[in-house]
């Protein structure tokens, strides 16, 4: 008999039954299924922190944060204003520079009172403003025109992505750079841009008369920025989507407090005066920023392999928060290997079961066709060729399982990887698609379930090789 | 003209408890090429136990049966097997045909098992349902066409991979007299193109155009 044959023949006798089959192969595809996912996401995550560990640089760099409890990705942007945190400040900095294995530090911080990016007649909602040292150790991906650099002050500022998109500059990036754009923000803005006297004259001319429970609207500030520079949104290592990033000096002078009014000292001014005293007003300036500290740091470690054992270094010594990439994602991953052991033992289970049901299915196809058996042993099969044609059915029902159950793993992987894609994003992991299919992981998993197949038709198709050709023919 | 077949005290003993039941017991018997050998006998007498161990379907319990100068006691599965198909054609009396598949299928079986590629199985099967009168049937389903009809289908799955020997269990048995005449008919100009024909029967008037009838009386010939 030749092996067209035996393939021919076993698909028709598979397709005669078709609904006992698809119960069959149902059982193998769960089983399949589940193998291929669990390889797909065991070997899908072993895969993304070995490119990890060449992207960017990112492993190489420890977050620090006042908020002892952070994990990688989240610990930006929470200034310290309670008293039960350390604060960021410069003493301390200069500390953590001294450490072993740490190779540069990037200050961090947002001012965070802005809350509209005008362009001509276009108004975009802000959402952050960000700025870090541009000392190379955040990297960002320009898009067009050029990053901030430290010689950058006042006035200059890059944009991602998204804001010249919302702009009216998709595809045309170029042309926005150089133009100048305006950050909104509320009248209380105290910040390098502000106008102290001015604010202090309307506080008393508006603001003196007004009952309780009133509030004094001042008038909204806008300060301007020129964009030299379009950052890819989706590159970015830090911070993510719509942002607006400005040097940091510049941060520096929109958090300060520019404050018009009585001398702080008006005390001892007015202490020798006789009758109502009116102390001169004066314009005090305070660093809000180096009284509290940057809002985080990003702490570049010499070695990749150093970053875990630096970020607990950190967390021991000054007691802040310090988190590493490499441990978060260890940590994602240990939640995936337990959805890989948990799939893959329900896999293991399933391909089991059905087994035991293609050997049922078998067992009770060769009862039912002893007397087609019986007729072709007649015509001249021999033992092995029906040994073989049943064995040849059994391991086409593995391999119709394991196909399908790679396609269902593979349907998975597309649903999936958006939806990691945007975990990732959220923990500002630069890294998309990570859940692939290799081809040898699908030619694993169906030949395995054919294998599977093979053996499970092993036992009934050596009892239908044993029938004996005289009491086939007669069976009932 | 030498004997293609050639008995010696076959026997096939049964056991069934502990008694033993001798279903053929001690024939000898030699059948040449190109004779038509009628087989009676009452119902249980072991002429279908004889008529299996012949066709290479049953081995006997002792006894030679020597074909072509080999012992068919003494063949593996595979040769014996391969003895079924090439030299072998049955036709039974319950026709034993696959129900899900035409009468072309059907035809084709064998010619499967002789490792026939299929383009080739397919004409030689169509060249014996045409021999067979059943030419514009080939794509019948046996439920599909009559007992006569399904028979012949039957005579041409004997007759597709050329046999030289026909073994007819009862053919008729399940047919009405004229269309058992027919299949008959059909049998005995087989045999007058030279393949040898055994037909197992207990009607007389068939048993009579046999050009030799062989008595079985208890798993034995009557002389
Ligand atoms: N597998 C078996 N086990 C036990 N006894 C058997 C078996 N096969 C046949 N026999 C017995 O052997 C004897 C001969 O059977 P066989 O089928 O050869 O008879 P037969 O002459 O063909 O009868 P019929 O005309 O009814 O077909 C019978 O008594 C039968 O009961
Ligand atoms: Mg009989």
């Amino acid at each position: 008999m030749r092996l067209v044959d035996y393939i021919s023949l076993a698909l028709r006798n598979i397709t005669r039954r078709k609904l006992r089959s698809a119960l069959t192969i149902f059982a193998i595809v769960i089983g399949a299924t589940s193998v291929t996912i669990m390889l797909t996401i065991v070997f899908s995550a072993k895969g993304f922190i070995n490119d990890q560990f060449e992207q960017n640089g990112t492993f190489q760099q420890v977050q620090v944060s006042p908020q002892t409890d952070i994990n990688w990705g989240n610990g930006s942007g929470q200034n310290c204003n309670s008293s039960d945190c350390v604060k960021l400040t410069q003493a301390l900095i200069n500390k953590l520079a001294k450490l072993p294995h740490v190779i540069g530090i990037a200050r961090q911080t947002q001012p965070y009172n802005f809350d509209g990016l005008f362009y001509g007649s276009k108004k975009l909602k802000l959402n952050q403003v960000v700025a870090y040292d541009a000392n190379g150790i955040i990297d960002n991906h320009m898009l067009a025109g050029r990053d901030i650099t430290q010689s950058d002050g006042n006035g200059v500022l890059t944009i991602t992505s998204d804001y010249a998109d919302g702009l009216g500059f998709k595809n045309n990036y170029q042309a926005l750079i150089g133009k100048t754009v305006k950050l909104h923000t509320q009248g209380y803005y105290s910040g390098v841009g502000s106008d102290p006297v001015g604010r202090q004259q309307y506080m008393q001319t508006h603001c003196q008369n007004m009952g309780p429970g009133q509030n004094c609207e001042l008038p909204s500030v806008q300060i301007t920025g020129k964009v030299v520079g379009i950052a890819d949104a989706n590159g970015l290592t830090n911070s993510s989507g719509y942002t607006v990033r400005v040097p940091l000096s510049w941060a520096r002078g929109m958090e300060e407090n520019q404050d018009y009014g009585p001398a702080r000292t008006s005390g001892d001014y007015c202490r020798n005066m006789p009758g109502p005293c009116m102390p001169p007003n004066v314009l005090t300036v305070t660093d809000e920023l180096a009284l509290n500290g940057y809002s985080s740091l990003i702490v570049k470690v010499d070695n990749a392999t150093n970053a875990a054992a630096v970020a607990q270094n950190i967390r021991g010594t000054f007691k802040i928060g310090a988190a590493d990439a490499e441990t978060a994602i260890k940590q994602q991953l240990s939640v995936f290997n337990i959805v890989g052991i948990i799939l893959g033992g329900l896999g293991g289970i399933a391909l089991i079961v059905a087994a035991v049901g293609v050997i049922n299915t078998m067992v009770m196809s060769i009862l039912e066709r002893t007397r087609e058996i019986g007729v072709m042993r007649a015509v001249g099969a021999r033992r092995s060729a029906i040994s073989r044609l049943f064995t040849f059915e059994a391991s086409l029902l593995g391999m119709a399982g394991g196909i399908l159950g790679v396609l269902i793993g593979y349907g998975l992987t597309l649903i999936g990887n958006p939806i990691l894609n945007h975990q990732l994003k959220g923990n500002n992991i630069g890294s998309s698609n990570i859940l692939s299919l290799p081809i040898w992981l699908v030619i694993t998993v169906i030949a395995g379930t054919t294998v599977i197949g093979m053996l499970a038709g092993l036992y009934p198709a050596r009892k239908a090789a044993k029938l004996d050709p005289v009491e086939a023919l007669h069976y009932e | 003209m030498p004997a293609i077949i050639e008995l010696r005290d076959v026997t096939k003993t049964y056991k069934l408890g502990d008694e033993t039941l001798n279903a053929v017991d001690g024939i000898s018997l030699s059948i040449q090429t190109g004779d038509f050998v009628a087989i009676t006998g009452a119902s249980g007498s072991g002429k279908t136990t004889l008529a299996n161990i012949i066709g290479g379907l049953d081995r006997p319990t002792g006894g030679s049966v020597m074909v072509d100068g080999n012992d068919l006691s003494k063949l593996r599965d595979r040769k014996l097997s391969d003895y079924r198909n090439q030299h072998i054609g049955f036709v039974f009396q319950s026709f034993n045909l696959q129900g899900t598949q035409t009468a072309l299928e059907n035809v084709t079986l064998p010619l499967v098992f002789a490792r026939v590629k299929s383009k080739a199985r397919k004409q030689r099967a169509t060249e014996c349902l045409q021999a067979v009168g059943l030419g514009d049937r080939l794509k019948h389903k046996p439920s599909q066409l009559s007992g006569g009809q399904r028979q012949r289908v039957a005579i041409a799955r004997a007759l597709a991979v050329k046999p030289n020997i026909i073994i007819a269990d009862e053919p008729t048995g399940n047919l009405d007299s004229q269309h058992g005449d027919e299949i008959i008919k059909l049998l005995r100009d087989l045999n007058k193109q030279g393949i040898t024909l055994i037909i197992i029967t207990h009607d007389m008037n068939i048993a009579r155009q046999a050009g030799r009838i062989v008595q079985v009386r208890d798993g034995k010939v009557r002389a």
